[in-house]
């Protein structure tokens, strides 16, 4: 692919026309310059304007990490929450408040160290929440130590001989858990990512989206762009995403991530479950909603 | 005549006991006495545990159990030889006369009745089995000869029976049965006790509610939103009312993965300006405690039901104690001033409840309600408002319309209070964090603005101490100047109340001072009740004194500790015996 010319004045023009600035904070990211998660915070804006979602009706729930200063850098509303708990407090929000969409962003380290005890149960609940996983096999905001998601023999200042443990595998548990959408995207292929925030945005009930980013400052072995880049390929041509054991086959390749959908499937929300127990007990649907 | 009486009922776990303290308690209060009640029961569900069933029944205002007990009925005779020393002088003991496994010398309950109590054999296998065919209903057949011994209107008990065993079948059939083959043979039993039921107090229209009821009563008249929750001793009930209870009001309760869980979803639920609560007990707590520590720093109101039991770690969970109000009130890091009220009986445990979710919105922040085993356990008859009294929004209005960019979350105000932009209001859109911030919400590390935030987030809350409506604290007994002030909080106040009675009957000027505010704490007032005590005793079910150090770190002055952590209630006698050690030394002092 022959990269195409791009001339300032007119992408300013085009990116000012779009609308998407308005769900850009005046904050701007504190990250490291060439950082993955700048295409993130890039596409998830416009990913909201192109659905439609007023910054207002819009809340961006994070843990701690790098990746959990993202409220910050968004126009919406926003809940920068503790080390590992974005998801129930998403879930809360959630729970409390249908017309909201909520999307829960966070790192390898937030989601699956710490906070891995709350991701089965988000998933299994099917939650109507979007959950954007940063993961870049490293604890970046304490400068750079071993993740769950990290290589085995990755050196940090935490494993100085080397990592003498197994990397999880996220997607293969997300997949097993129950969330009703999977997928994959790549920091290093923005306008593909775009699109699929978009879509794990617009699938009603838990999607997860897996997102391989490189920690530019604390690894220049690993996950460099030009490693992940040569890894990384497109989903296979037959891939059918309402297939759950062709999906979990792609999980299981780590040695070359494929990028798009894996999984897609339909069935009731939490909300729906409640208000069925609502309608069991004789009640009438419909939270009471204190907000304006 | 006044009315005073307290019946034990004693047997194992599965032999119905629990069952038959319910029925009798909920009959006596229906046919209008006040009751108060608390059962002891052993950690399993099934074995061969001790169970035993007390209630106290009066026309007057009772504070909590008496130490004597005016009936015992043994269901079975190991588990009532222990109990038969409880009973008083000319009371009366109903127990099993024919027992058909053999009983060793001294095993048999009889064999250690003291002279002066009135012994009452009874065949209640055999009135059972002759009714019903089964010795299931062995329970009901000593309801039964108590109403009929102590001449008690049988239509109350019917009534309860129904309710309790409606749609069961045969069930309720026998137990009606079994009750009038008990209520016969009581009936015509001569009766040589003094035990004496008058006439119940004159259109008292109570309700029965133990504190964990009353709680989820508190809340759905609050108009709670949202409950998130995590089983656990003895705070359960709250959350399996409330799961019944909700779900008609169209509310929505989940049950969590762990009270980490729990508290986050409570936190998120309150941010989105719903009124949401959680409900745990001190492990339970301990897990929140970072969690609350975001919702003080962020300032989203939340409420926190805490049911105190033995600790530390698991330690006893179905005893009751109050070791948790250090945790309470300091328990998470960095400097964390939150709300924590204690409702000191039933009628408090409501109140307490509905009044957390208007303090928690009011000054943004978590508010915990602190109750333990007992109280959370404990039944009393309830005189309900006629309507719920409890404000059903509390939120400093925000200004109306698209809010616009200097919209400031946390903007310095007069009363500390910034008004609150919730999750879909126009122009509102702000980040709240764990992470120390300026007035738009923004992260801001810099000395004077951590010192400012800190300021706010004490002092906003110094306008609880005022909050309208609700009792922060109150004096009981003699006026002015006193030998024994007895400075008490939560369950144990019960106990200290019926201590002042006796000790007025001795001679022995004394005063309570609840205290159901304890943080922030009511400095002032607590001191100037100091003032006027020769003596300050503060009993308490914990080991370390722990609300004895908060008055002596809040007010600077010196008291006298009483503690006791036996898993069970304060004993009346043994605060009685500190008041009138103390009483001794104040009047040597006087002389």
């Amino acid at each position: 692919m022959t990269p195409q010319p791009i001339y300032l004045e007119e992408k300013l023009k085009e990116v000012q026309e779009s609308g998407r600035l308005a769900y850009r904070s005046k904050s701007m990211p504190t990250w490291c310059p060439g950082c993955g998660y700048f295409s993130i915070v890039d596409g998830l804006p416009g990913a909201l304007n192109d659905l439609g979602i007023a910054p207002k009706d819009a809340v961006v729930v994070s843990g701690i990490g790098c990746s959990s200063r993202f409220p910050f850098f968004v126009n919406t509303y926003g809940f920068h929450t503790l080390h590992g708990r974005v998801l129930p407090v998403a879930t809360g929000i959630k729970t409390a408040n249908d017309a909201l969409t909520v999307i829960a962003v966070g790192g390898d380290g937030d989601g699956f160290a710490i906070g891995g005890g709350h991701v089965p149960h988000a998933a299994r609940r099917n939650v109507d929440l979007t959950y954007l996983l940063f993961d870049n096999g490293i604890y970046g905001l304490t400068k750079g130590q071993t993740s769950p998601t990290s290589s085995v023999g990755f050196k940090t200042p935490t494993s100085p001989y080397e990592n003498p443990d197994q990397p999880l595998n996220p997607l293969l548990m997300v997949l097993t858990y129950g969330a009703t959408w999977v997928g994959q995207a790549y920091a290093g292929r923005p306008q593909q990512l775009e699109t699929m925030i978009k879509q794990a945005i617009a699938h009603r009930g838990f999607s997860y989206l897996h997102i391989l980013s490189p920690c530019v400052t604390f690894d220049k072995t690993d996950r460099t762009y030009v490693r992940l880049g040569d890894l990384v390929r497109d989903l296979p041509a037959n891939h059918d995403k309402g297939d759950l054991g062709a999906a979990l086959h792609l999980a299981m390749d780590t040695a070359t991530p494929a990028l798009g959908v894996f999984y897609e499937t339909q069935r009731p929300t939490l909300a729906d479950a409640l208000d069925g127990l609502v309608e069991k007990a004789g009640g009438s649907v419909g939270q009471k909603r204190r907000t304006a | 005549m006044k009315t005073d009486i307290q019946i034990a009922i004693c047997g194992s776990a599965g032999e119905g006991t629990i069952a038959a303290g319910d029925i009798l308690r909920n009959a006596l209060a229906g046919a209008g006495y006040r009751v108060i009640s608390f059962d002891a029961y052993p950690a399993e569900i099934r074995g061969f545990g001790k169970c035993v069933a007390r209630l106290r029944v009066t026309t007057e205002q009772a504070y909590s159990l008496k130490e004597k007990s005016d009936v015992l009925v043994c269901l079975n005779d190991e588990h009532g030889i222990p109990h038969v020393g409880e009973v008083r002088d000319f009371g009366a003991v109903i127990y099993e006369a024919k027992s058909i496994v053999h009983l060793a010398e001294g095993s048999h309950v009889s064999g250690h009745i003291r002279p002066a109590q009135v012994p009452y054999p009874l065949a209640i296998r055999e009135l059972s089995e002759r009714a019903t065919g089964a010795i299931r209903s062995r329970n009901m057949v000593v309801l039964g000869y108590i109403a009929g011994l102590f001449h008690l209107a049988k239509e109350p008990f019917e009534k309860i029976i129904n309710t309790k065993f409606k749609g069961k079948g045969k069930a309720a059939e026998d137990n009606h049965k079994a009750f009038d083959a008990g209520y016969e043979t009581g009936a015509a039993t001569f009766k040589l006790d003094d035990v004496n039921f008058g006439p119940p107090g004159k259109g008292l229209q109570a309700v029965m509610l133990n504190g964990n009821a009353a709680v989820a009563k508190g809340c759905l008249d609050a108009g709670i939103d949202n409950f998130f929750g995590y089983p656990i001793t003895p705070a359960t009930t709250i959350m399996e009312r409330l799961a019944v209870e909700m779900p008609k009001r169209g509310k929505r309760l989940l049950q969590t993965e762990d009270e980490i869980a729990a508290i986050s979803t409570t936190i998120g639920a309150g941010y989105t300006g719903a009124r949401s609560a959680t409900a745990t007990s001190g492990p339970g707590l301990a897990l929140m405690s970072e969690m609350l520590g975001l919702g003080i720093m962020a300032e989203v109101p939340s409420v926190v039901f805490v049911s105190q039991r033995g600790g530390p770690s698991t330690g006893i969970p179905t005893k009751t104690e109050q070791s948790d109000l250090n945790i309470a009130i300091y328990g998470g890091h960095g400097d964390a001033p939150r709300i924590v009220l204690a409702p000191t009986n039933v009628e408090g445990c409501y109140r307490c409840a509905g009044k957390a979710f208007e303090m928690a919105e009011r000054y943004q922040t978590p508010v915990i309600v602190l109750l333990d085993l007992y109280l959370s356990n404990r039944y009393e008859t309830v005189v309900m408002p006629a309507k719920p009294p409890f404000e059903p929004n509390c939120d400093k209005p925000v200004p109306k319309g698209d809010l616009g960019a200097g919209y400031k979350r946390f903007g310095f105000t007069e009363d500390d209070v910034s008004p609150r932009a919730l999750p879909g209001m126009a122009g509102g859109m702000h980040v709240v964090t764990g992470l120390e911030h300026n007035e738009l919400g923004r992260v801001n590390e810099q000395p004077e603005m951590h010192e400012a935030m800190s300021r706010k987030r004490h002092d906003k809350l110094k306008a609880a101490l005022q909050h309208p409506d609700f009792t922060h604290y109150k004096r009981f007994g003699d006026e002015g100047r006193v030998d024994v002030g007895i400075l008490a909080w939560g369950s144990t106040v019960g106990e200290c109340l019926e201590v002042m009675f006796l000790a007025h009957l001795e001679g022995i000027a004394c005063a309570v001072m609840k205290v159901v505010m304890l943080s922030p704490f009511p400095t002032e007032a607590v001191a100037a009740f100091m003032d006027d005590c020769d003596a300050v005793l503060v009993p308490e079910l914990n080991y370390q004194g722990q609300f004895a150090h908060l008055i002596q770190a809040e007010t600077g002055r010196p008291v006298h500790r009483y503690n006791r952590v036996t898993g069970t209630p304060m004993r009346v006698e043994d605060i009685m015996a500190q008041v009138r050690r103390l009483a001794k030394t104040a009047t040597r002092k006087a002389a």
